[in-house]
Order: structure tokens, then sequence, then C-alpha cells
């Protein structure tokens, strides 16, 4: 992991060296948070939020990992307006998304009982406690990597 | 914009995800490592109002006047840029910090920010200051999000 982390650049601080367990205690928490939750559908939550959330370094990560996992262009493309999208994105994608966003957006307002009552409705108690732990995640890693400015790597 | 009003039951993070709150609970222990107690409060109560966590508040707002902060700095919180005798270099470099990383939806970490938290703090201070912010921020989503009751005090 370290090494790995070496090859990265940050402007700023390289928080992994200063904080090890704060990298520790993250890989642990995206570890649970991925459990029980489609692969797809995780990584265009952790798309959305990194997008509301201006984080180049995860956008460029979970796009890639979003293609890997047969994730279309399109989708890729339209997430951002999702909810114009007509048919192209499920229900359960839908009512993730719109809870992602209202997490992801707490500075402007709570989690509405309409957007809660609608991933409730569609998702298995444990599956929407994943959705939200999914959510909470990439917003804690969109966090630590615009604060430390870590850059996507030239592809 | 949903009012305090509404009641309806949401679920219980620590019951449907126990696996997820056992790992913030270990990231608010990490976090919590190498940092002043009372500026810890400050940072948790800052993130908290902007993210409207009432859970939070209720539960910060608490410890921090159990820790000895003083009523005037909790009332000026809110206002810190405009009461600067009243923080300290270090708190009002940390919640410029916070601040601007509660609000990415809106800008980016600006250097000047940046800059002058990385002047008042160490690296490793400076680290936990991060870890801190980003941390309360998780806390923060999961309160609003299940609708933690407030305990009648």
């Amino acid at each position: 992991m370290t090494q790995t982390l070496e090859r990265l650049t940050a402007d700023r601080l390289k928080i992994y060296k200063t904080s090890p367990e704060l990298y520790e205690a993250m890989m642990v928490l995206s570890n649970a948070a991925a459990k029980d939750i489609d692969p797809e559908l995780g990584e265009l939550i952790k798309i959305r939020a990194s997008q509301i959330n201006h984080c180049a370094f995860c956008l460029d990560m979970h796009t890639r990992d979003a293609r890997k996992h047969g994730v279309s262009g399109q989708k890729l493309d339209v997430i951002a307006a999702w909810q114009e999208a007509g048919g192209l994105f499920t229900e359960r994608e839908r009512a993730a998304l719109a809870l992602t966003e209202a997490i992801t957006e707490l500075g402007d307002g709570h989690v509405s009982d309409e957007v809660y009552a609608t991933a409730a409705a569609i998702f298995t108690e444990r599956e929407l406690g994943q959705v939200i732990a999914m959510a909470v995640t990439i917003n804690a890693w969109n966090r630590i990597n615009v604060t430390v400015r870590l850059e996507p790597p030239r592809r | 914009m949903t009012t305090t009003t509404e009641t309806t039951r949401r679920i219980n993070l620590n019951r449907v995800s126990p696996e997820v709150y056992e790992a913030i609970v270990v990231l608010n222990t990490a976090a919590s490592k190498d940092i002043d107690p009372d500026l810890a409060e400050l940072i948790k109560i800052r993130a908290s109002q902007m993210n409207h966590c009432a859970f939070c508040l209720d539960m910060h707002s608490a410890d921090a006047r159990k820790r000895g902060i003083s009523e005037q700095k909790l009332t000026l919180l809110p206002a810190w840029e405009e009461a600067v005798g009243i923080f300290t270099e270090q708190e009002q470099a940390a919640l410029a910090l916070t601040e601007e990383m509660t609000d990415l939806t809106r800008h980016h970490v600006s250097d000047e920010v940046y800059a002058r938290a990385a002047a008042a703090f160490s690296e490793r201070e400076l680290g936990q200051v991060i870890a801190m912010a980003l941390t309360i921020n998780a806390w923060n989503r999961i309160g609003v999000t299940t609708r933690l009751p407030l305990p009648k005090r």
C-alpha cells in the first residue's frame, strides 16, 4: 500500500505518512462499506459524490474502475444528469444516486423523507445501510484527496 | 429542505452495518490522537453546524462544555472570522480548513487556507486536523441520514 502511495503525487501533505492510522482506518472502512453492495452501483455512488465534491483523483480512479466493472460509457457520460436520463439508470441506481446526492450536499439541506423513503422502499435494510456507508466513505476519501491535493496520474 | 417535525423512523446503521460502524469508531480513535481535545471539539461543532447534524451538535456542545470551553466561544463559533481576538491562531487556521473541507461542493480547499494551516501546525498536527475534520463529516452524514434521535436534556 505505502509503495503504491509513494508513486502518487500530492502537492501538499503526505497524509499517509503523517497519519498512518487514519489511512489504515480508512482502508478498513472502505472494505466494510464494499460488502453486500453491487460493485457497479458502488462505482456510480463513488463517481457521483466525487463529481459533487470536485475530487479529480477520485474521478480518475473510479471512472476507470467503473469501466472495468462493465459500467457503460453512456452511463458515465450522463451520470451528472441522471435525473434527466430517462430509463438509462435502473430504479435502484436512481434511488441510490438521489440518496448519495443528499448525503453529499448536507450544507444545502437535509436528507429529505422523500429521498430516504424512495431508497428504503427499494433496498433491504442491510442494502440501504451499505449504500449509506458507501456514500459516507467516498465523501471521506474525497475530503482527504482534495485537501492534500492528490493528483491523478497522467494516462 | 425538510423540517424537524417529520418523525419517519430510519435505519439504525449500527445494527444493519455493524462493520461500518466499528470502522468509523476506529477512524474516530485514529483521528483523536495528537490533537488538542478543545480544538477537536471546535472542529466537530463547526462542521456539524454546516452539515446541520442536530445529534452531533447536541453531543459535542455538551462535550465542549465539559471540557471547559467558554460559552462565548461556543456562541461565536459560527462567526469566528468576525471574532478573531477570541480564537487563537491555531483555532482560526483549523476552523478555516474545516469549513473549506466541509464545503467541497462549492469550492476547493484554497492555497491560502491550506498555507495558513500548514504554517500554524506541524505536519503531524495538520494531518490530524484534516483527519478530525473528515471524521466528523462522516459522523454528520450518518447522523443526518439515519436521523439519530436527540436525547432529552
